[in-house]
């Protein structure tokens, strides 16, 4: 039989504030253990927990860039459960009223996968298992998150890749997390099932916790995919169950269930009030959103003329992408721009993650200098790349490799001069052009560079040689 | 509504409480009077009104909420005052015997 | 009554006895009558005679607020740095937390001397303070008799002059009904008014920290202390209320107290005459007396425990004994030490109202009992609200009895339960009330009324109390023991 795939992500997201959900604390990654504790953050008795304004508002960043509907009246609920890791035996979090609720990614195909929710809460801490021994740290507990739940919508592995791209990438835009999956700042839980091509019903689910990579959302989909139907053809029956895929072994397997699993008893905190999120407010922030990279990349591809992959290779890093449009917004051209960032930039940033982090020892003032240089044809690529290499290295400016006599350029009677004295000096090379054999020019070409410490303009310097050999 | 060993037995993991069948079944028969006794807002003099959300909690306005300022932390030694912890963690060591 | 607190102030003030001096007589008087009454479950003597020697300093440097110097206690559910904070519950067995509650904070920075921790129905739920895991504290005017609860051993503390005044919390009742049964004055002031920071949540939504005091004007002073809103309580309120107890007069001339038959349906009727005494009293002197319908009484017992029961199951989900107080100490894995702590941990009185809150929260009952609860409140709300436009304060009965008798609770919950019936609607609404002795039994137990107002209108009824304590002075009698300056 031939099944189709249902599938929902859940997506949870660590929000870049500076403090925790619910108290002072930092949110800063790593530190020695429990070191980023205080009474509220550990569940002490008799804390009570002061919401930060910052994480509503990111929330509403984040709504307002996935074209969410903002819940202008909103709560926080408790979830209980216990685990060792939740220290107040409940997670605060939001059920009924989420902050964002009703938008919407556009996949490249115009396939839209609904996001059903946006909501806040806080992360929990962290378990070590030793010989038997647990350890804790509560230093991620209240770190501030946002879930963001998504329709059934999402057909393939590939989809599911392409929409968790796609988040992740404009929250990075809209610059409430950086949303890197191998710290767990952004984690994909995917809900998926199968039915039977043609069918309305959807079949029993499975939820496949914390995949830590967009390559390994596609195989353990994959994975997870096969297993079902290998179930369905043999007829047996979906269990509901919690996967967990190792990335290591390419394999998945059911998580070892907990007795209570399903009875949150949800209800409002009684220590949190409930809040309102002013209409002017949303306003604002919609107007203060920047460009979001579906925008982006029609620019690169429609203003900017760039070709799509270049494009691509731009605007999915937000910082590459900053930089190129102020490289161009102070003067520098696009095409040459883009070059310098993909030829000569890229080729010191190996990693994926460099990318992202865009770490450079050189400014967009100091490129765009530079690639205005080259634009005025004062000097040429070859030179513009070894300063650009070097400014890479040093983090000094383009006057420090850029010479003012480099870049004084020549009159064209100069230039004809040396031409002139080119051709009468390699007579050799002249006939052999003559008799037809093109690639005695570079004997030529190499004295005149050689002469002009290679700030001649070889376009020039091609027409004259034509003129004067004939 | 009276309870069910089942709904009790729920109940208690839920809870994380754990009862010997004797005082498991002595307690679920003193819940089924407590139960009866909630039961009795279903005879409350008046419906109730429609919206939970309006008055059992007050509103804030979204300024009033806290500023993300970081304030210090509390040094490890204070977090763990109160247990025996083992390199600036909370543990829970398994028991030998 | 005794106005002590301002009578204790003016001698430190004109220096006629220290604080320390003063400290040591109110150790002296603990470890005298302790054994008997078992007010303290926790004290804290170095500490009192650290704050007390700092008091001394500010009371030399002169400008020095009412309280300074003072010694009080707080009840065993009220955090201070590094003291033992227990909830009188062997869950919490060792439990120092590393912060201060607000209250403690304030009341340090005015002065206060710290004598240590009184004994409570375990994590206030009773009305007894019989369920304490150090056994039951005994009302100072008979032994053999409870002192109410959950707030007794701070309501016991001060009827035997074993601290000048306590704070205790109030849930469904647990500062005014002990005060009442202790024949002392017990202020639940309106939700908000006074940061829970730090008080060891019960029902986050009903309880509210309050001063147990030997007089109105002491209850006042107190509370002006302790009032104002909190940026470590959200749900604390910015409310201007001035300084009331300056502006404490006893002028009721014209006051509308509203009086609703439904707060006396069952009650003893020593009790029913002795409010209804003070009600003809105030009615003599000025006020005017108006009769208002509060039907909406009787569904408050369920909506309460609902409430209560349900946030409670929430907030005691902690207790696991992974970062404070007990461990059980065999077990097999993780799992299995948190089954045992909390079921060797808890109390059953505890337990019960654990699985009750889990009950009425859980899927499938939710609507039927918490949402349904919710929605009967905000109609309490609304119609206190009712009333409150035709009349200035409500006074009814506290209890509907006196003291009982020790052991004499352990009949079944639920009737355990009724008994709350005059004191929870008051939390439900969040409104504020106070209770003061307006007689005694044939038996010589104290009787006492609460009288009760609309939200932040703590004057109004701190007032209306005044007025009662200026004309009917002595109404329960000085106690033996203790500290008798």
């Amino acid at each position: 039989m031939n099944y189709e795939l249902v599938c929902g992500i859940e997506t949870h997201i660590e929000l870049a504030t500076k403090t925790k959900i619910f108290c002072g604390c930092t949110t800063e990654f790593g530190g020695a253990p429990n070191t980023h504790c205080c009474p509220v953050c550990t569940g002490q008795p008799g804390s009570l927990p002061i919401l930060n304004r910052k994480v509503v508002e990111y929330a509403v960043r984040a709504g307002l860039a996935v074209n969410c509907t903002i819940n202008n009246n909103s709560h926080m609920d408790r979830k209980n459960y216990v685990y060792p890791d939740l220290p107040k035996a409940y997670q605060i979090s939001q059920f009924d009223e989420p902050v964002c609720e009703n938008g919407y990614i556009e996949l490249d195909s115009g396939k839209r996968i609904g996001i059903t929710r946006i909501h806040i809460e806080e992360d929990a801490g962290k378990l070590v298992h030793e010989n038997g021994t647990t350890y804790i740290d509560y230093n991620r507990g209240g770190v501030p998150l946002i879930e963001i739940v998504s329709e059934p919508d999402i057909s393939s592995p590939e989809e599911a890749r392409e929409y968790a791209e796609k988040l992740q990438l404009i929250m990075r835009y809209v610059g409430i997390s950086d949303c890197k999956m191998q710290e767990g700042s952004m984690r994909c839980d995917v809900n998926l099932s199968l039915r039977p091509v043609g069918t309305k019903e959807f079949g029993t689910r499975t939820e496949t916790k914390n995949i830590n990579s967009l390559s390994n959302i596609v195989k353990a989909m994959n994975r997870e995919i096969e297993r079902q139907e290998d179930i369905l053809e043999s007829g047996g029956k979906i269990v509901q169950a919690t996967m967990r895929y190792d990335a290591n072994t390419d394999e998945i397997y059911p998580m070892r269930t907990k007795e209570n699993s399903d009875d949150y008893r949800y209800f409002p905190d009684p220590d949190i009030l409930r809040f309102y999120i002013e209409p002017e407010f949303v306003e604002k922030t919609k107007s203060s959103l920047p460009e979001l990279p579906s925008a982006k990349l029609r620019r690169y591809i429609d203003e900017f003329k760039l070709p799509e992959t270049t494009a691509r290779d731009i605007y999915k890093y937000r910082r590459v992408s900053e930089f190129l449009d102020k490289a161009v917004a102070m003067g520098a051209s696009v095409k040459n721009t883009a070059n310098m960032i993909i030829g000569g930039i890229y080729k010191t940033l190996e990693t994926e993650e460099d990318k992202e982090n865009f770490a450079i020892k050189t400014s967009a003032e100091q490129l765009s200098e530079l690639i205005r240089l080259i634009d005025e044809k004062k000097i040429n690529k070859n030179k513009g790349q070894e300063a650009l290499a070097k400014m890479l290295d040093t983090g000094k400016a383009v006057s420090e490799f850029i010479k003012a006599e480099d870049t004084q350029g020549m009159s064209d009677d100069e230039l004809r001069a040396i031409c002139e004295a080119a051709v009468s000096a390699n007579p050799d090379a002249v006939s052999n052009i003559r008799a037809g054999k093109g690639k005695a020019i570079n004997v030529i070409f190499g004295y005149i560079m050689r002469e002009t410490r290679g700030k001649a303009d070889m376009g020039k310097v091609n027409k004259i040689i034509n003129e004067l050999i004939g | 509504m009276a309870l069910s060993k089942e709904d009790f037995n729920k109940l208690a993991v839920l809870s994380r409480l754990r009862f010997s069948d004797e005082e498991a079944e002595k307690f679920r028969n003193e819940m089924d009077d407590i139960i009866a006794f909630a039961d009795t807002i279903n005879n409350a003099v008046s419906g109730g009104t429609d919206d939970i959300k309006n008055t059992s909690i007050d509103a804030v306005g979204f300024r009033e909420l806290r500023e993300d300022e970081v304030r210090e932390s509390l040094p490890n030694e204070k977090i763990l005052s109160n247990v025996e912890g083992h390199k600036g963690f909370f543990n829970v060591r398994r028991c030998v015997g | 009554m005794k106005e002590l607190l301002t009578t204790l102030s003016t001698k430190l003030k004109n220096r006629e006895i220290s604080s320390v001096e003063l400290t040591n007589e109110y150790i002296k008087a603990i470890e005298a009558e302790n054994e008997k009454i078992n007010a303290y479950v926790h004290t804290t003597f170095d500490y009192a005679i650290e704050c007390a020697k700092r008091a001394d300093d500010m009371l030399k440097a002169g400008d020095a607020s009412p309280l300074c110097g003072i010694p009080m206690a707080l009840k065993d559910n009220i955090c201070s740095d590094g003291h033992l904070t227990t909830c009188c519950s062997k869950i919490l067995d060792g439990f120092r937390p590393y912060y201060d509650s607000t209250v403690w904070t304030k009341l340090k920075r005015e002065g206060a001397v710290l004598l240590g921790k009184n004994n409570m129905d375990e994590f206030a739920m009773g009305s007894t303070s019989e369920s304490s895991c150090y056994g039951a504290p005994k009302n100072p005017r008979n032994t053999a008799h409870v002192t109410g609860g959950s707030s007794g051993g701070g309501a016991a503390a001060v009827a035997a002059n074993m601290a000048a005044y306590t704070l205790g919390s109030d849930t469904g009742g647990s500062i005014r009904q002990p005060a009442s049964y202790c024949g002392v004055v017990g202020l639940k002031p309106t939700y908000g008014a006074v940061s829970r920071y730090g008080l060891i949540a019960y029902g986050s939504s009903l309880d509210q920290i309050g001063p147990i005091t030997n007089s109105v004007r002491d209850a006042s002073l107190v509370f002006d202390a302790i009032k104002g809103v909190d940026i470590n309580d959200q749900t604390s309120v910015d409310h201007e209320y001035g300084n009331i107890t300056s502006q404490l007069t006893g002028d009721i001339k014209g006051l509308k107290i509203g009086v609703a038959e439904e707060y006396f349906e069952g009650i003893d009727k020593e009790t029913k005459e002795s409010v209804e005494r003070a009600l003809a009293f105030y009615e003599a002197n000025g006020a005017e007396l108006v009769s208002v319908k509060l039907p909406i009484l009787k569904d408050s017992l369920p909506v309460y425990y609902i409430i209560a029961c349900a946030e409670a199951s929430s907030n005691l989900g902690r207790y696991d004994g992974i970062r404070y107080g007990y461990r059980a100490g065999d077990y097999t894995d993780i799992d299995d030490m948190i089954y045992k702590t909390r079921s060797e941990g808890f109390g059953k009185e505890v337990q019960h109202r654990i699985i009750l809150g889990t009950y009425v929260l859980s899927s499938g009952y939710y609507d039927a009992y918490y949402k349904k609860a919710c929605l009967l409140r905000n109609d309490i709300i609304r119609k206190f609200d009712e009333v409150f436009d035709v009349c200035d304060v409500l006074i009814a009965p506290n209890a509907p009895t006196t003291a009982p008798t020790l052991g004499y609770s352990s009949k079944s919950a639920v009737e355990m339960y009724m008994s709350d019936i005059c004191t929870v609607p008051v939390n439900i609404a969040g409104l504020p009330g106070i209770s003061i002795p307006c007689g005694k039994d044939k038996d010589g137990m104290p009787i006492g009324m609460q009288i009760l107002g609309r939200k932040f209108a703590e004057k109004t009824i701190l007032n209306t109390a005044y007025f009662y304590e200026l004309n009917n002075k002595n109404v329960i009698g000085e106690y033996e023991g203790g500290v008798n300056l």
